[in-house]
């Protein structure tokens, strides 16, 4: 974003510059001149910076899919099971929320996708606590609904998300002695490359799972409930954060192409106004010299 | 099939780790490298009341 704000910001000057007077007047002094030459630096300098950028989402971005594409798997069959036991809390019990983000920025609204759902969901019930994975969504929730956050996670998916983490933050959710009949996941669901949507993982309680209509079915034993529980809410977790982070990944990558192009676009006017400030100046002593031997 | 690791007091997820942990310590060589690969950055829990950090540690 950083790099987006500096380049509205040169933009802006060079508008300034452009439209502040007519071209001759502004190449009689120097400085003008010197200004255009350093923001030129300036700007290609940033877009240096960001196809670096593009160029490091772009590796992470094949490897984020590939990590997806298994945990997709994994979570879909865990859900799959949830679909035939047929096992629902909507109408009882509490639900407990989760936003699943990052701590990175300069990757468009991807973050803001994600609390933006939650906020929708928050303003219907204004008693509904939250769990926040990633300082972005955590601070955008903070302003509003401080008082729902009861559990936050950072450092998540600095590198590959790794099912280690995810589980030690389903232990972390254990632990905590929060209640919930079903656990809501807020995540960016990966589309394509270009596009993403906030969607909800729900993950349940025991007593939510022994409840279900259909889940004899499975014949589960009383004692292996507890671990086939925990085992569908960590596998649930780890699916939002793994596609969340190629989503993640997809909208840096796209957000730094953009990045790229803009300044690429202003570098070429940038060089252009610097040439023509250039040419004046020439011209002008020209000038200065023919009528100066003109007159003797 | 009440199993020892639930009497010592680890819950699955728990038991799992420390599962996956023993195979990975015992791999060849060549396996163990994309192991070492995958670094595990401790993540940081912060728990709330009424919008207020209260306590914070790391896993």
């Amino acid at each position: 974003m950083a790099s987006l704000i500096a380049n509205r910001q040169a933009f802006a000057a060079v508008r300034a510059v452009a439209t502040k007077a007519p071209l001759g007047y502004r190449t009689r002094n120097m400085a003008t001149l010197r200004e255009v030459q350093d923001r030129l630096k300036s700007v290609s300098n940033i877009s240096k910076i960001t196809l670096s950028m593009k160029m490091i989402a772009s590796t992470k971005l094949t490897r984020a899919q590939r990590n997806m594409e298994k945990a997709r798997a994994w979570g879909q069959t865990s859900q799959a099971f949830v679909d035939n036991a047929e096992v629902a809390s909507e109408a009882e019990g509490k639900t407990l929320y989760m936003t699943v983000s990052s701590d990175s920025g300069l990757c468009g609204g991807i973050h803001s996708s994600v609390s933006k759902a939650t906020k929708r969901v928050l303003a219907q019930h204004p008693e509904a606590q939250v769990v926040v994975i990633g300082d972005k969504a955590r601070t955008q929730l903070q302003r509003q609904f401080a008082n729902n956050v009861v559990l936050t996670f950072s450092q998540v998916g600095k590198a590959v998300p790794t099912y280690a983490q995810s589980c030690a933050i389903a232990e972390a959710i254990k632990t905590s002695g929060l209640e919930f009949d079903k656990l809501a996941i807020t995540y960016n669901r990966f589309n394509s490359v270009i596009s993403y949507e906030a969607t909800v993982i729900p993950a349940y309680s025991e007593a939510a799972l022994a409840r279900a209509p259909q889940f004899d079915a499975y014949e589960v034993e009383d004692d292996v409930l507890a671990n086939l529980q925990e085992f569908l809410l960590a596998n649930a977790i780890h699916w939002a954060i793994v596609e969340g982070h190629a989503s993640e990944m997809a909208a840096k990558r796209t957000a730094m192409e953009n990045a790229t192009k803009n300044a690429t676009e202003m570098i070429d006017k940038l060089t252009m106004i610097y040439n023509r400030g250039r040419q004046a100046v020439i011209t002008n002593e020209l000038v200065e010299i023919i009528t100066g031997a003109s007159a003797l | 099939m009440s199993s020892a690791w639930k009497a010592a007091g680890l819950t699955y997820l728990q038991y799992t780790q420390l599962c996956a942990a023993a195979l990975r310590n015992v791999v060849k060589a060549d396996v163990a490298a994309a192991f070492a690969k995958r670094q595990t950055t401790p993540i940081k829990v912060a728990k709330w009341e009424n919008g207020k950090t209260v306590e914070t540690h790391e896993y």
